[in-house]
This record gives C-alpha cells, structure tokens and sequence, in this order.
C-alpha cells in the first residue's frame, strides 16, 4: 500500500463530504470522478498533503510521503517561459535531488530516455513554447514519469484534448505505469475518460453530499452516474468501451 | 565640462547605477515571467518610504540620513530594507483569505505606501529635505557615495550567489507552481526566499538610484528579452545587457543634455522594446 485515508473529512473549515476511507496500491488505477466544483480538487490535495483534513488521518505506509509524479492540466505550465522540452522534464527529476543541487549525467540521460519513451525523441531541444498542445501534455507526462513515481496523478489533463487526442495520452500513460507498477490517480469530469482508465473509482459530489467508492464496473451505471450529476444519464458497455448518454436538464436520455 | 571631465565626480552614481541595472535585469526575468510587475513596483514604493521615513525620524533627532556616518537607526538604506524585506514576506506568503483577490493586496501596498512617500515629504519637519527626497525617490540624485555603492555590491552580490545556488528551485517553483508543491518541494519557503531576495535588491537599488528607474530595471529589459530569445540564458543575458546599456547610456545622456537620469533610464529600457514590438504583433495576428 503506498496512501490510505482512513475515515477522512476534507474541506477547508467544515467538511465537504462524508468520512472517506480508501487505500493505493502499486499498480492500481484509480479515477475521481465528480462534475466541477465537485470537491475532486479538495480531495486531491488532501491524499498529496496539501491541506490537512478536517478529521481522521492521511496514513502513509511507507513511512513517508510517497514519490509523486504529477500532470497539471496544459494551461498550468506557461508557455511564456523561455524552456526547451528538455529543460521541462528535468524538473521532475529535482524533487529527488534535492534543494540547492544540480542535475548530473544520470539526470539527462533519464529525461532523454523518458522523451523517447513518450513519442518526443530529437524534440529535447525544442522551446516548449513552439510544441503542440498534444505534445506539451505528452512533455508534462514525461516530466512526472521521470520522477520515477509511486503514485502518478493526473490532474485533468486531458480536459482540452479532443477525444483522440485523450484516448492517446491515457494510453500512453497506462502503458508507460504499468511498467514500472506505477500507481495512478485521475482526477476527472468526463466520465468516457474514467470508464476506459480506472480499475477503482471515487464519485464525488460536494453539493449532493455525495461520496461513493468501488470498482469502476459497478459503480458506472446510469443511476448512480444520474445521482451524480443531477441529471439523466445513462451508460451502456460495449467490451473496452462505455457509452454515454446525457439528457438535457429534466428529459429523458434516449 | 564635459563628460569625462567630470568622470571622477560622476564615478560611483554611474557604478552604482550600472550595479542596480545588472542586479535588477536579471532578477526582472522572475518579475515577469511570474507576472509580478506590480509587486516589485509595490516594492520600490515601500522601500521609498522607508527611505522617507529615514528622513523624517532624522527630523526628530537632528541627524541628516543623507550626511555621513549616520547611525543605523536613522539610515535610510536600513528603513527601507526593513519596509521592503517586510513587504516581501507579506505579497510572497499564500494568502489563506479567499475572499481577497492577490491583485488586491499589492495595490494595496502600492497605493498606501505611494500616499504616505507624498504625507510624509509634505510634513513641516523636512521641509528643507523634502525636495532633497523626491529627488532621490524619483531617481534624479546624482549623489552617491562610495558607501552606498558598497552597500549595493554586497548586497547585489549576496543576491546573485543566493539565485546562482538556487535557480533551479527558484525556476521549478516559478515556472509550475502546483505541479512542484504536488510533487513535494518547499513551494512556500522558495516563493519568500526569491520575494526576499527581490525586496532586499529593491530596497538597496531605491535608495542607490530612485524608485523609477527601479521599476523600470525590474520590467522593461527582462520584457524586451523574452521578445527576441527563446533560450532562458540568452534571454537572461539579454536582459542585463539592455538594463546594463540604459543605465550608462541614460548617465551620459542626462549629463550631457542636463535631463533627469532616472526618467532618461527608464525611457531608454521602454526603447528596447521598439526593435521587438514587430514580433509582438507577428505573435498575435
């Protein structure tokens, strides 16, 4: 187990939600999954430590805070900022490293490697400025992988990707996790992003007082998904793939 | 008398304002890129009224804090790096307030701070340095001693060594602030290191060469360099050496054509940005 919650208020003065308890382990692939204003946010930065919770505990097995890899959504990392792909990703070495000391050898080398890894070998030397928003978030990812991960979060990153842009980057990121049994943490809106990525899911809704956690295949049905979002919405599986459909405000989906 | 006839008179206010200008427009890249402009402008208004107030307690105890060997508690370069090192901490701190919009708070600190510089000048007691004052606040003194430019090396120096050691830290947490705090770096302790850092220059620049060509350091040449380079130690270059050229430029010209030297300054670093204005557009059209 690398983090557990165990029977946790988050909020700033008062509770949002009802007590959580859950538990990551290596390898598992867990969504948070809410509309926005939800409390996923809040509940992200009080699993990373962020912000302390109202009540009950953050439990770190290890006996410390677990190595964390994070992607922002792309608009957090700006492009005014005169650095190339390579420069970026070194940055997720720098936690490791440490306050006041300088990356090595071993260093580049493992960023140039984690660029190939992500589909952006020879990029390295490219302002991250001049890259397209595709590759920006494949260079955030690379960034956060290259920290060598116990816990990879993501932090809506793909909420201004398109469609097959999304299903690319969650792909590449699962594929890339899973080699290293790196546990994942996705924060999301989209609920087609959730279905296709989480073993484990946490549904959330502040408002609605509403916290809901379990395997994402039970959890993803159209009543629970309508309590959710205050709204119909229904879901049907096909294999790998969930489809959605949302009614609009007070009508039937069809 | 010309200009090189005068140079041993005019020694320290051009090296002191050569210092300040290579200080600041390296440390105007953070300015910018964290677009804090105006928080390094309610900096140099703080450290102003620190220098101001230097001359009004002088008032009360009969020291002049422009003479020689003032003593601590009347020197305007401690006033305003106490202000300003005061200042730092408070705009560099995470405010836990929501309700209170970050913009807010430095125009807070820019307006209360610019009011009293003008209540304080007005007040009967320093009448007679009262001009004295505006002058250096508005960077029109020329009188710099070999003290101050003591002071501004050391503290330039001490500035430089802190960012030479620590400019990966400072560079992380500037560039994807939530990014390094979810990843576990000291995000708050780095922001008031680099803040400190940022009023204590500003604060030894103010009192040095005014709260005008202060700003315009911290701003304009780093803006113009971000322009024309995309490697951060080009444009890091860039901009001391468009800060360096406007200081002593901007020296000679105001003696030669009698101008005030901080405005000559400031209106040469804004010049910097004409060649690159061209590009500006390209990027929006």
């Amino acid at each position: 187990m690398i983090i557990a919650l165990d029977r946790v208020e988050i909020g700033y003065d008062r509770p949002l939600l009802p007590p959580i308890s859950l538990s990551i382990s290596p390898g598992e692939r867990w969504g948070l999954l809410g509309p926005n204003g939800s409390g996923k946010s809040t509940l992200l930065r009080t699993i990373l430590g962020l912000l302390p919770p109202v009540s009950g505990k953050v439990l770190h097995p290890l006996g410390r805070r677990p190595r964390v890899g994070y992607v922002p959504q792309s608009h957090r990392a700006d492009p005014a900022w005169p650095l190339s792909a390579h420069e970026v990703v070194l940055m997720g070495r720098y936690p490791a490293l440490g306050i006041a000391r300088r990356p090595g050898s071993a260093d580049h080398e493992a960023v140039r490697a984690q660029l190939q890894a992500v589909g952006l070998a020879g990029q390295d030397k490219k302002p991250f400025r001049a890259l397209s928003g595709g590759q920006r978030q494949r260079a955030l990812v690379a960034r956060a992988l290259v920290a060598e991960p116990e816990l990879l979060v993501l932090d809506e990153p793909t909420s201004e990707m398109d469609p097959a842009a999304e299903h690319a980057l969650l792909h590449l990121v699962l594929e890339l996790a899973a080699k290293r049994e790196t546990a994942v943490l996705f924060v999301t809106h989209q609920i087609s992003a959730a279905a296709g990525f989480a073993h484990t899911l946490a549904l959330i809704n502040s408002p609605a007082h509403l916290v809901q956690i379990g395997p994402a295949q039970e959890l993803l049905t159209s009543e629970n998904l309508s309590r959710l979002y205050g709204r119909t919405v229904e879901i049907k599986r096909e294999g790998a793939r969930a489809l959605v459909w949302i009614a609009s405000d007070g009508k039937e989906a069809p | 008398m010309s200009f090189f006839d005068a140079f041993s008179l005019l020694r320290e206010p051009l090296l002191a304002s050569a210092l300040a200008a290579v200080l600041l427009g390296y440390l105007g890249i953070f300015v910018v890129l964290r677009r804090i402009a105006f928080v390094s402008a309610a900096l140099s208004q703080v450290s102003g009224l620190g220098v101001a107030l230097a001359f009004y307690v002088g008032s009360f105890l009969g020291i002049d804090p422009h003479g020689e060997s003032v003593p601590l508690y009347a020197s305007p370069v401690v006033y305003a790096l106490v202000l300003a090192c005061l200042g730092s901490v408070l705009l560099g701190s995470p405010s836990r307030a929501r309700r209170v919009n970050p913009e807010s708070v430095v125009a807070l600190f820019y307006l209360a701070a610019s009011a009293s510089v003008v209540l304080v000048l007005a007040s009967p007691r320093i009448v007679q340095e009262a001009h004295e004052v505006g002058e250096l606040l508005f960077g029109n003194a020329v009188a710099v001693r070999e003290e101050h430019l003591v002071e501004l090396a050391i503290t330039g120096a001490a500035v430089l060594a802190l960012h030479a050691v620590l400019f990966k830290d400072f560079l992380f947490v500037s560039f994807d602030h939530e990014s390094a705090r979810s990843m576990g770096y000291p995000v708050a302790r780095l922001d008031v290191l680099l803040h400190l850092s940022l009023g204590v220059a500003v604060a030894v620049s103010t009192r040095a060469i005014g709260t005008l060509p202060v700003f315009a350091f911290l701003v304009l040449p780093a803006g113009a360099a971000l322009l024309w380079a995309q490697r951060m130690r080009v444009v890091i270059a860039l901009a001391v050496t468009i800060s360096l050229l406007a200081a002593v430029f901007g020296f000679y010209l105001s003696f030669v054509y009698s101008l005030p030297t901080g405005p000559t300054m400031a209106a040469l670093c804004a010049l910097a940005w004409l060649p690159g204005l061209r590009l500006l557009r390209g990027h929006h059209s």
